[in-house]
């Protein structure tokens, strides 16, 4: 008690000694109310190490491997299950049942029981040889996306090859080498250059931007929830009287030890994904540290603000539960944003989701110049000082509120 | 006697349940809270959502063109590649430098490199190269461009092809370019949309998170405002845990019949999403998914201390629960474990039965597994949650009781003090 009395009465004139002692001594009060309530052991460290095995873990495998496809081969010949076994050769594909007919091969579709079927009817062996040019075809259901585009490349290879493989033997026959086959063929060859990411991982495209989603989600909701429950356990006037009436020292001390636990699990993810996973960073170490801590201090930043502007711990709760979870679909790190209506492009540049993704996109996977994201660099810092703007509010709410369930 | 005692035992349940049941609704419009997370949100965060993904495809994706070659088969390359719907030529590059150089600016996502040998490569009967660059942040323009390159490329091939080859008719060339014709079918989500791939599942798992936010909140308030911290309160209504439970997941399920078809049927009406829904297979799922949810948010209800705590639990969870459905990164790769995980949850079998029944016109039969999956839910969540209730009844009661006892002695110690003080003043008197 004696100590909060002399903060007070040097309110006016304190030294930096006198802050940072100050701010030491909330943010060490604040260790003490987190050790008491369970739920920030929960939101600071469990959940957030279960999001990233979870994510990390499911998608390990990199590009979905030997994902089940039928066959309807009403033509039964050597060069149809020639063609049948090259498909399952595939390392995407696995054909896991033949049907009689396209009927039964649609309803094991709905069933869930293959993603994807071809179809070879009888007759195709005859026609190839008396050149009558039959047609097969290939069915592939895109109501799982990633599925459907990658099975459609794979049946669209094997329907290209057999093709192939009928020009191949014409043209041997007639004694051209392998060389003018192939030029034949394809004159035009298509050279692919997939940068960064050569094995089309999907643990690199989506768990490097869900992850920090989550995360952020939780720093989103733990921030106006600290600060809010002061009001619903009486304990507000203490807080900014140990803060000598200055409400960002107050805010500074109380989020001190969360910015904290956040940081070093942002830190933790992002060393575990692009050090020890080898996740693709050229970008270095100088983006991931400025990164992880930009949108830790933003998302606490927006958390804070929106207690300022409804200081009511239901209503800023519930605002950003809102906020976070729509920024996982605005980010445009699944559905580009550019593709979007531009309403929503405006609107997606308020969640620092967006930042955070387009941030890591260009200096840390792609590797370019921090220089290049200084548009979104800014936009997090902006996110950081928003509090400034409701500061006053919050102080107020704190002094005069009493909480309403 | 016996008989009558039963019938008055059935009826007053009835009415209990009933009472139980208004009061809850009662709560539910009153309590601001639950109002947002139970009607709110179900109704406005689809229409966010649906107008997020209404596109549906990428089209016009930006490229840049590194044209070294200058030649007649380079441009007639490119033309072909900007009038193709997907990809749009956006810039001119003398160098590869340049063109990373727009990537890093956001101005194109891939580049199309064709090297100073193109054409002459080509009529030297050599096979000639053209460079695809993608920039592999997106997965969708890395399609678009790829997939752009690949049609291009095989259709200017066909035409080399028939100058190349000795064909009296069209007929003739149509088989040297294509010996073994083939149709490509995308036979559900025929435009292969986002907006058609994610929405389902997307609407299906609103519906289970707000209904876990609504009851837990609810509860936390009825939690709060008890005198003795406790969820269930001392009432004559309140008596026997079957009609506690019934009469509050009757609300819910009121609530959410109406809300599930809004969000199963309408909302995919209004944005034009496929939707070939039969009304068999629909109630068919809806019925067991709606109350395998109210039963899972109920029994989950009673960990929930705080009300504020319910939104830092659920809130979350949310898109770990999406991915387990096997939405996004298909349901035969999920790990084992993940798997097994993700039979708890009510979700994975609601957003796979209603992703079936909508964008598949699956019947009842064959969403066989997910049905019966959310049936056994129901009656295993059912149970735990009187269980649950069972155990909070009984120490509502118990500390109801020892306050009670409490009061009592604390009256009887007064009394005796009382009866002592005047023994003593009798003694004065005397």
């Amino acid at each position: 008690m004696a100590g909060n009395k002399s903060y007070h009465r040097h309110s006016r004139n304190v030294s930096i000694k006198e802050t940072i002692g100050c701010i030491l001594h909330i943010a060490y009060r604040e260790v003490g109310i987190m050790r008491k309530n369970p739920i920030y052991a929960f939101c600071t460290i469990f959940f957030p190490m279960v999001v990233i095995l979870f994510f990390t873990s499911l998608m390990n495998e990199g590009q979905p491997v030997e994902m089940p496809v039928g066959v309807v081969d009403q033509d039964n010949t050597a060069t149809s299950r020639q063609l049948i076994r090259q498909l399952d050769a595939f390392q995407t594909t696995h054909v896991v049942a033949h049907y009689p007919n396209m009927n039964e091969a649609r309803e094991a579709i709905q069933r869930n029981q293959i993603y994807a079927f071809l179809l070879i009817p009888k007759g195709t062996t005859t026609g190839l040889m008396s050149d009558k040019q039959p047609k097969i075809s290939f069915y592939y259901s895109s109501v799982s996306l990633v599925s459907g585009s990658l099975l459609y490349r794979d049946l669209k290879t094997i329907s290209t090859l057999g093709s192939a493989g009928v020009g191949m033997t014409k043209l041997s026959a007639i004694g051209k080498t392998e060389n003018e086959i192939r030029t034949f063929l394809q004159p035009i060859a298509v050279d692919l250059h997939m940068i960064n990411n050569p094995w089309v991982n999907y643990n690199v495209y989506l768990s490097t931007t869900m992850v920090p989603g989550v995360l952020m989600i939780f720093i989103f909701l733990l921030t106006p929830y600290s600060i809010g429950t002061e009001l619903k356990f009486r304990r507000s006037r203490q807080w900014i009287k140990m803060a000598g009436g200055n409400p960002y020292i107050a805010l500074i001390g109380k989020l001190l030890p969360q910015t904290v636990l956040f940081l070093t699990m942002m830190y933790g993810f992002e060393f575990y994904v692009y050090y020890h996973l080898g996740f693709p960073h050229p970008g270095g170490i100088v983006p991931i540290l400025l990164l992880g801590l930009l949108s830790v201090l933003a998302c606490q930043g927006f958390g804070a603000f929106a207690f300022g502007l409804m200081p009511s711990l239901r209503m800023s709760m519930s605002t950003c539960s809102l906020w976070s979870v729509v920024s996982l679909s605005v980010c445009g790190a699944t559905y580009p944003l550019f593709a979007m209506d531009s309403a929503i492009q405006s609107i997606a540049q308020m969640f620092p989701l967006r930042h955070y993704y387009m941030i890591y996109q260009m200096s840390i996977f792609n590797g370019f110049p921090l220089v290049d994201s200084w548009f979104n660099i800014m936009a997090l810092c902006v996110f950081i000082i928003l509090p400034i703007f409701t500061v006053w509010n919050i102080k107020r709410a704190m002094l005069i509120y009493t909480y309403i369930p | 006697m016996e008989n009558n005692s039963l019938l008055h035992r059935i009826k007053e349940g009835i009415l209990d349940t009933c009472y139980i049941c208004v009061r809850e609704m009662r709560g539910t419009i009153t309590d601001e809270g639950v109002l947002i997370f139970c009607v709110l949100v179900p109704l406005l965060y689809p229409l966010l959502y649906s107008w997020i993904y209404n596109n549906e495809v990428v089209r016009e994706v930006p490229v840049a063109i590194v044209d070294q070659s200058h030649t007649n088969a380079s441009r007639e390359y490119i033309r072909k590649f900007d009038a193709s719907p997907d990809t749009k030529v956006a810039y001119y590059c003398t160098s590869l430098e340049e063109a990373k150089d727009l990537t890093a600016k956001q101005q194109v996502h891939g580049t199309l490199y064709f090297p100073e040998d193109f054409e002459r490569r080509l009529y030297r009967g050599e096979q000639t190269k053209v460079g695809v660059y993608c920039d592999m942040s997106l997965m969708l323009t890395y399609k678009a461009i790829y997939q752009t390159a690949q049609v291009v490329a095989s259709d200017m091939n066909a035409q080399i092809q028939i100058a190349q080859s000795t064909d009296y008719t069209k007929r003739d060339n149509e088989i040297t370019t294509k010996p073994l014709d083939f149709d490509e079918v995308p036979i559900f989500n025929t435009t292969g949309g986002y907006g058609n791939a994610i929405l389902p599942g997307v609407l299906m798992l609103i519906l289970q998170q707000t209904l876990l936010l609504g009851i837990g909140l609810a509860a936390g308030t009825a939690r709060e405002n008890n005198r003795f911290k406790d969820l269930v309160p001392i009432s004559k209504h309140y008596n026997g845990i079957f009609r506690i439970v019934l009469g509050k997941s009757l609300c819910y399920f009121m609530i959410y019949m109406v809300m599930g078809a809004y969000l199963a049927l309408v909302i995919p009406h209004l944005y034009h999403f496929t939707s070939l829904v039969s009304a068999q297979a629909i109630i068919g799922l809806m019925v067991p998914y709606i109350l395998a949810c109210t039963f899972f948010g109920m029994m989950l209800s009673c960990l929930v201390r705080y009300r504020e705590n319910v939104m830092l639990l659920v809130v979350f969870s949310s898109v770990p629960f999406l991915f387990m459905t096997g939405l996004s990164w298909p349901q035969s790769n999920i790990p084992g474990f993940w798997q097994g995980v993700a039979t708890i949850i009510p979700s994975t079998f609601g957003v796979r039965g209603f992703m079936r029944i909508s964008s598949m016109g699956a019947t009842l039969q064959d969403i066989q597994t997910e049905y019966q999956a959310l049936w056994i839910q129901v009656l295993v969540y059912f149970f735990a949650t009187c269980v649950v209730y069972r155990y909070q009844i009984i120490s509502t009661r118990r500390r109801a009781f020892n306050h009670m006892q409490r009061l009592k002695e604390m009256a009887e110690t007064a009394k005796q003090l009382k009866g002592a003080g005047s023994d003593i003043d009798t003694q004065k008197d005397s």
